[in-house]
């Protein structure tokens, strides 16, 4: 048998947005009947080579060829008729057609007359259809069926319109398992029919069941490419993260002191089985005051989403969240909030701070019922509050009647900080709290987190630094694919062991998991 | 307000545009007042700027309901089908008497407003589509409670519309002392703030804990309840309730004023003084034109060329 | 996320609809307006009086009869009539007009079908298709546009019934697509009207015109008429402003406030209906002027407009008549038993002023 086609080749490929370099001098190849998984955590450059294969960017250097033949995309549009198809975690047919329709959009069988053929496009599309075990009237229109289905008719259109290479962007993300297992019966038909496949996802399990080569992105470049089979996980999770397993742990690199230790007290926050559909299937943890505890994980393993639910900004399908025993309505931010439970958002852009409006309203936001009387302002108090947290937090401003917006990132975190203090909340959910901040500003943050521990709070402390998460955490919870797969506490907080159990599958990490089930 | 930015200095364009968005309607207005009154015969006389102020009152009052709305990112167009539903509700009602003819006004406007902020803030309906629902809608329901222009003649309902207090009409009086109010709620009060901050950023309020839906509600309502106010006012100024034409194209008179004002359709951001201005703006431009017997079609061109000025300039500021 | 919501506001129109519907309901049940002691509407006693009259056909004119047209004789008593209305009834030219209808195939007792196209001209076309698909036998229709009538037309003709269109002309050929059109002649009203103008201002000083809505042939045939008379009649009677008054009162008002600040000595206002005059007639008011100050002369003939006169406010009003039912189905009457009748029927309209306000407001509508 001769050796597959060589289907793709990209060399050298970059991409620079301003101040980012996004994708630096990649190359990759795919073969006839590869599954191909492309991992890599936030930024690592996954989604701009999607977008550079599927013609959305245009590269500033380097070449893709297909088939032996260079290639130069201006719209999907041209990709797709390429032979790239692309399917997205959302669904991106027209709802209101049929599923026929939807099936043959662009390419209707038409009768002599050169009118649609109903009968025949509903014929063939149920035979396709069943052919990826989905079983409706195609007739209906798309949105009547299941996020599942609907996944499965847009994987069918990609591989009925010739595709010879086809995208998955994180495509089992609202599936549910059944329908994973549908989807890979369908992926490995793709494979033996010679299709190459790109699966991106950063669900271990998946990759090692369906994929059979990998390349793994890190800041734009390849730092791995070759067989998964070759590569145990724990390896695969140290490339990704970016740590040699022999290195020691390196001490001082972060301005956490430690200088807080959990009290033995009852937990100021506990939370039970919080479900989140797709999302979240039964988290527990709990957090004393005075106590750190560290959420841990790669990208899309939970963590913000069960920060999110704690806070009540996710609707809980089960479980339940007490503060200092006093049991919490689920789904309401507001009632989180009076409880005590502050959060501050992962996408500080967009879900955090109010651009437009001043560094004093921003700051006195949350607070500001309390500071009002017949919903009249107290304007002196505001000042008292704003004055008192931007002298406390060194927040950087022309006055504190600037736009928040014009902050840089590390002032606007601030700014946050400072809204939720003035709550006096008992519990801080910190969902990355110094990204995309300077280091100074970083050390700051740090600093304030372990003042406020040892001030009495209880934190919740959600890191993609692992070292950050490492020194700044008395205790860090696991997770896994909304699951919580392990616990590392005391002398048990090394990097080694963290990446140990985010790989999971090994010695380590089952006896872990067999405590975790029992618990 | 101080214009200093940490990371960029502001380039020259950028500063003009940001001056024009700012100051750009009353240098607008000022320019207009001295042409009228260097080549418009009779315009400097109280009673000249009696009509105008009169003629305009209406258009203000919707436009501060609509500038609250646009500044939760919204839009209400069922502004003139509220006030069309007012002239009738009124003369349908003006037989028990002015005030609770009144009283039954203000309670179908609360409906419609009700039904706007429900369908945006509860059911999660863009506000052009809710709105624009209400807005056909409304003005049906008008025509089916009253479907030809009548006329009235309730005494109450004649001096409110042509009245006075030392010279100055309630029209005006009321315009002005609704305005105060608006911008005193939008300055001053939790629910202002509440209100920016919902426009500017709706996921950050609602982390933050804010009441978002309370708030979307609110506004649509009070939006409503001012165009109905309007309404009231107009009818009573016409001594005759109208639903047919009465309020026809009120929504885009009072998005204009708004817009020219310096208010930005993105939310975030309302300028009561500006949309005042703003509406007087249009109102002097439109007598100015008509005064000097142009062309309807030229009142109409000059509106757009303001619109598209004032949006240009939004734009620049944008971009930041 | 996003399919979630479009659902969602599918749901939201039919709930407001309903909504609507029961607040309409509701709400008129315990309405009370000023004048319901006192309700009267115009009924058809009155309208009696005021029955259309025909000024052409002059002899010569273009005359259609059965054979020519291929239809085929028929008794009007035991006919199915098909009444298509352009506008919905919310002014007082199309209540009266449909009333007046309503009223004639009531008093000959013959069956009516009727349609209200709401303003829409596709809805007035696929109306006029449903009056023929449920069996009437003769058409009377009030067109919205003169264009676009082919399809109906043809239809008709198909079946070989006989239409009479009324107050507006469609663009076919008279006696072939169809048979007759019974209408006003608006520019005839416009100089009817610069003749009221010029009697009451004495034929000199400075005239305003409120415009009706800009790009409508009435407002365009009522400039017209008024101004060629006026050039004219009395040269010395000068207009000085034309303004769009929409043909609505509001507007009518707001447009002579700003007339009458920066020209004071305006003399007369000529308004292109009703509507608009009485507007100006409350800025007037509003302005402190006094009955007389300013002649007004409108058209129309509504009842508001008449009670003006009485009242001193306005100087004359020319009618422009809507009660076509008694000439519509004279007409038809006509034509289908055989007798020729004129292809264009041009009906007089009449005119009030202070000799005749009083006595005549019966027939105002």
């Amino acid at each position: 048998m001769a050796p597959p086609a060589e289907v793709l080749a990209v060399r050298g490929l970059s991409k620079t947005f301003p101040g980012v370099r996004a994708l630096d001098d990649l190359d990759l190849t795919l073969h006839a009947g590869e599954v191909h998984a492309l991992i890599g955590e936030n930024g690592a450059g996954k989604s701009t080579l999607i977008k550079l294969l599927t013609g959305v960017y245009r590269p500033d250097a380097g070449e893709i060829a297909l088939h032996g033949r260079p290639v130069s995309f201006a719209t999907p549009l041209e990709a797709q008729k390429a032979g790239i198809s692309t399917i997205y975690q959302e669904v991106n047919l027209i709802p209101l057609l049929s599923v026929a329709r939807n099936l043959f959009l662009g390419r209707e069988p038409r009768n002599r007359l050169g009118m649609l053929d109903v009968a025949r496009m509903s014929r063939e599309a149920e035979r396709t259809l069943s052919t990826y075990g989905v079983h409706v009237d195609v007739r209906q229109p798309l949105r009547t069926l299941g996020v599942g289905a609907q996944q499965m008719v847009a994987l069918a259109r990609a591989v009925a319109t010739d595709a010879r290479i086809v995208i998955m962007d994180e495509p089992t993300s609202s599936l549910e398992p059944r329908e994973v297992e549908t989807l890979f019966s369908v992926i490995r038909r793709l494979r033996d029919a010679g299709i190459a496949v790109v699966y991106v996802s950063h669900r271990l399990d998946e990759l090692y069941a369906v994929c059979g080569t990998v390349t793994v992105l890190r800041d734009g470049r390849r730092v791995h490419h070759g067989g998964l089979a070759d590569l145990d996980r724990l390896s695969l999770v140290s490339t990704m993260l970016g740590r040699d397993l022999g290195e020691v742990r390196k001490e001082g690199l972060t301005r956490f002191t430690g200088d807080h230790g959990p009290a033995e007290a009852e937990p100021v926050l506990e939370a039970t089985q919080l479900a989140v559909p797709h999302k979240l299937h039964g988290v527990s943890l709990s957090i004393r005051p005075g106590e750190v505890v560290g959420l841990g994980g790669l990208l899309g393993s939970g963590r913000t989403e069960t920060a999110k639910a704690i806070a009540g900004a996710l609707p809980l399908r089960s479980g339940s969240v007490t503060v200092a025993g006093v049991p919490l309505r689920g789904g309401s931010t507001p009632a989180a909030i009076r409880a005590g439970i502050s959060l501050l958002p992962e996408d500080r852009k967009s879900e955090g701070i109010v651009p437009g409006l001043s560094v004093r309203d921003n700051i006195a936001l949350a607070v500001l019922p309390r500071l009002s009387r017949f919903g009249l302002v107290a304007e002196a108090r505001v000042d008292g509050i704003v004055n008192t947290f931007v002298e406390r937090l060194r927040i950087k401003a022309s006055s504190p009647h600037q736009k928040v917006g014009e902050l840089s990132g590390g002032n606007q975190q601030k700014v946050l900080l400072a809204r939720w203090l003035a709550m006096n909340p008992r519990v801080l959910l910190l969902d990355e709290p110094t990204r995309g901040i300077d280091i100074g500003a970083k050390a700051e943050v740090q600093k304030l987190v372990d003042e406020l521990a040892a001030d009495g709070l209880g934190v919740l402390l959600i890191s993609s630094d692992l070292e950050e998460l490492i020194e700044g955490s008395d205790r860090v919870v696991v997770l896994k694919d909304g699951r919580v797969v392990g616990e590392l506490t005391g002398d048990d907080v090394t990097e080694e062991k963290l990446m140990r159990t985010i790989a999971g599958n090994d010695p380590v990490r089952d006896a872990v998991e067999e405590v975790a089930a029992d618990g | 307000m101080a214009d200093v930015t940490l990371r960029t200095a502001p380039l020259d364009k950028a500063r003009v545009l940001q001056w024009l968005q700012t100051y750009g309607v009353y240098a607008g207005v000022a320019v207009l007042l001295i042409v009228n009154v260097v080549v418009t015969p009779y315009f400097l006389s109280a009673e000249n700027f009696r009509t105008q102020a009169v003629q305009v009152a209406p258009v203000i009052i919707v436009a501060l309901g609509m500038a609250l709305v646009i500044g939760t990112e919204g839009v209400d167009l069922s502004v003139g089908a509220v006030m069309a539903l007012s002239a009738s509700v009124t003369a349908l009602y003006l037989g028990y008497g002015l005030l609770p003819a009144l009283l039954v006004v203000a309670l179908f406007a609360a409906v419609v407003g009700l039904a706007n902020g429900a369908l945006v803030a509860l059911v999660g309906v863009q506000p052009i589509v809710a709105t624009l629902a209400l807005m056909v809608g409304g003005r049906g329901l008008a025509l089916v409670l009253l479907p030809q222009l009548e006329d009235l003649r309730n005494p109450s309902l004649a001096s409110l519309g042509s009245g006075d207090v030392l010279g100055v009409p309630y029209l005006i009086l009321f315009a002005a002392v609704l305005a105060l109010l608006v911008a005193f709620v939008v300055r001053r009060t939790t629910f202002g703030r509440q209100l920016l901050a919902v426009g500017d950023s709706r996921p950050a309020a609602q982390l933050a804990g804010l009441p978002v839906r309370r708030v979307l509600i609110v506004v649509y309502v009070v939006s409503a309840l001012l165009a109905a106010t309007a309404g009231v006012l107009a009818t009573a100024r016409l001594q005759a309730s109208d639903p047919t034409s009465l309020g026809n194209l009120m929504e885009l008179s009072a998005i204009t004023a708004v817009v020219v004002g310096g208010t930005p359709l993105t939310g975030g951001r309302v300028n009561i003084a500006g949309t005042v201005a703003g509406a007087v703006l249009i109102q002097l431009l439109t007598a100015t034109l008509i005064k000097h017997d142009l062309p309807p079609s030229w009142t109409q061109i000059a509106q757009a060329v303001v619109i598209v000025a004032a949006v240009y300039a939004a734009r620049g500021r944008g971009k930041r | 996320m996003q399919r979630s919501t479009h659902r969602r506001r599918l749901l939201a129109r039919p709930t407001v609809v309903s909504l609507a519907a029961a607040v309409a309901l509701t709400a008129t049940s315990c309405a009370k307006s000023e004048d319901d002691a006192s309700s009267a509407t115009t009924s058809s006693g009155a309208a009696a009086d005021a029955e259309q009259k025909v000024a052409s056909p002059e002899p010569g004119g273009k005359t259609c009869t059965i054979d020519a047209y291929g239809a085929e004789k028929l008794d009007l008593k035991n006919a199915t009539v098909g009444f298509s209305q352009s506008e919905k009834e919310a002014n007082q030219f199309r209540i009266a007009e449909t009333q007046s209808i309503r009223d004639e195939a009531r008093r000959r007792g013959v069956k009516l079908l009727t349609a209200n196209a709401q303003s829409q001209f596709s809805k007035q076309i696929s109306d006029v298709q449903d009056l023929l698909a449920k069996g009437a036998d003769l058409l009377v229709i009030a067109p919205l546009n003169s264009d676009g009538w082919d399809p109906v037309l043809k239809a008709a003709a198909a079946k070989k019934v006989p239409i009479v269109t009324i107050d507006r002309k469609i663009n076919a050929t008279a006696c072939k697509d169809y048979v007759s059109f019974i209408g006003s002649d608006f520019v005839e009203q416009g100089r009817r009207a610069a003749d009221q103008m010029i009697e009451a201002t004495g034929g000199k000083g400075e005239v305003a015109i409120l415009l009706g809505a800009a790009g409508n042939n009435v407002t365009t045939e009522r400039t017209k008429g008024f101004k060629d008379r006026i050039a004219e009649k009395a040269p010395d009677l000068k207009v000085v402003f034309e303004q769009t008054g929409d043909f609505a009162r509001e507007k009518g008002q707001q447009v002579t406030e700003q007339l009458i600040q920066s020209k004071p000595g305006i003399k007369g206002i000529y308004a292109e209906n009703d509507e608009m005059g009485l507007g100006a007639v409350a800025a007037l008011k509003g302005a402190g002027k006094k009955p007389g100050d300013v002649e007004i002369v409108t058209v129309d003939g509504t009842r508001n407009a008449v009670q003006g006169i009485v009242d001193g406010w306005i100087s004359g009003v020319i009618e422009s008549n809507p009660r076509f039912g008694p000439l519509a189905f004279q007409t038809l009457e006509t034509f289908t038993q055989g007798e020729e009748v004129a292809q264009d029927i041009v009906i007089e309209d009449g005119a009030y002023d202070e000799a005749n306000a009083q006595s005549d407001i019966g027939k105002a509508y």
